[in-house]
């Protein structure tokens, strides 16, 4: 189901044990509307010999990242992400406009919607509130400045009704719920 | 020899000779001087599996009978020199490892549904800030939050941050700002204040 006015946020963690994922849909309040969560993926030893440093990247991109698209019932006009392995898998996987998207110590630019490039390709500043430091954008390699413009303004418009990257959080502690028992 | 053959030899020196007609010698027998090796397997039939470590004893008691079986004619196995390191006890088998099999996912709306929003004191971050009245001290900031959707605040006063619950299916989506506002004077009481 497509949804023009929802933001997907995806979130894979994974450590030397496990490695798990979970994706948020929410609408532009920030309210959920769709969440899905995997089971952790436990690599033996067997696949640590085989495949080396390279299974944990294997295992969010093929197999967490994979399974959680296919669950999704939801499609977000935009898909946030905070873990540059998955950018590029996102986007292709998805063929939905993705970001990756975290804080910066930026000074604030000069009002909520503008946007400006920085020294690394594919890297913007995006001021989405008027108040506090923008926010550093990372766009797959490849991506038209059309796509740029287009997902900087449904960051400033989500931005007016809730708090764009907070969502995160959420997802971090009900990993840590699932992972722990704790939150 | 007779006696006229005899005197013809002595005499004549003439010897008689008699042709043989039916002279056959059988040809000679041949026989292949390459032998061919018997092979015999002294190994008893053990068969391997695991890593497992058995016991030795009936490994030992089968290695005795099939070296009773190796007593041939001319040969005599030496069976006892046969060395077993280890003794399994099942067959081989074998396992197929797939590392790309994809995790199971699970569905949990409602449990993240009742989870709070949480949003900073963004106070010190604001360029303008809105008039107060006389006397008002504003302490904080939250937002933008939905006020026509919201369901419950709650401020977080060790963290110092505004727990949201928001109404499961409004479509309100006009977000303000709320503050929280302090009157200065005896016995006043902090004010939630929607701009």
């Amino acid at each position: 189901m497509a949804s023009n006015n929802a933001i997907g946020y995806m979130l894979i963690e994974g450590t030397e044990t496990q490695i798990r994922g979970a994706a948020l849909i929410t609408d532009m309040k920030g309210f959920p509307v769709d969440f899905v969560r995997t089971e952790p993926l436990r690599p033996d030893q067997l696949a640590k010999i085989l495949y080396g440093e390279s299974f944990g990247k294997f295992a969010k991109e093929k197999l967490v990242l994979e399974s959680l698209l296919e669950a999704v019932e939801t499609d977000p006009q935009l898909w946030i992400c905070s873990d540059p392995d998955i950018l590029l898998p996102l986007r292709n996987n998805s063929r939905i406009k993705t970001v990756l998207l975290e804080e910066s110590p930026h000074v604030p630019l000069d009002a909520a919607g503008h946007i400006e490039a920085t020294a690394d390709p594919g890297v913007f500043l995006v001021q989405a509130e008027p108040n506090g430091n923008p926010l550093r954008a990372e766009f797959p390699a490849g991506i038209r400045p059309e796509e740029i413009q287009q997902t900087a303004a449904a960051i400033t418009e989500a931005a007016e009704t809730m708090n764009i990257l907070e969502p995160f959080s959420r997802l971090e502690k009900a990993l840590s719920f699932l992972a722990t028992g704790r939150a | 020899m007779g006696l006229r053959d005899f005197f013809a030899r002595r005499l004549t020196r003439r010897v008689k000779v008699y042709k043989i007609d039916d002279f056959s010698i059988e040809p000679p027998e041949t026989l292949r001087a390459v032998s061919k090796p018997q092979t015999i397997h002294i190994k008893p039939e053990v068969p391997c599996s695991s890593s497992r470590v058995r016991d030795f004893d009936e490994v030992r008691e089968k290695m005795k009978a099939h070296a009773e079986k190796l007593k041939l004619s001319g040969f005599k196995a030496k069976a006892q020199n046969v060395k077993i390191k280890r003794y399994v006890k099942e067959d081989i088998k074998t396992h197929h490892h797939s590392f790309t099999k994809k995790p199971k996912t699970f569905t949990m709306l409602k449990q993240i549904q009742a989870l709070p929003q949480e949003r900073g004191n963004k106070l010190k971050l604001m360029k303008k800030r809105p008039e107060t009245g006389r006397g008002e001290v504003m302490l904080a900031c939250y937002g933008p939050i939905v006020e026509g959707s919201v369901l419950k605040l709650v401020l977080n006063k060790q963290r110092g941050t505004l727990l949201v619950w928001y109404k499961a299916g409004s479509r309100q989506l006009k977000a303000k700002n709320v503050y929280l506002i302090r009157r200065l004077g005896l016995g006043e009481k902090p004010e939630w204040r929607w701009v």
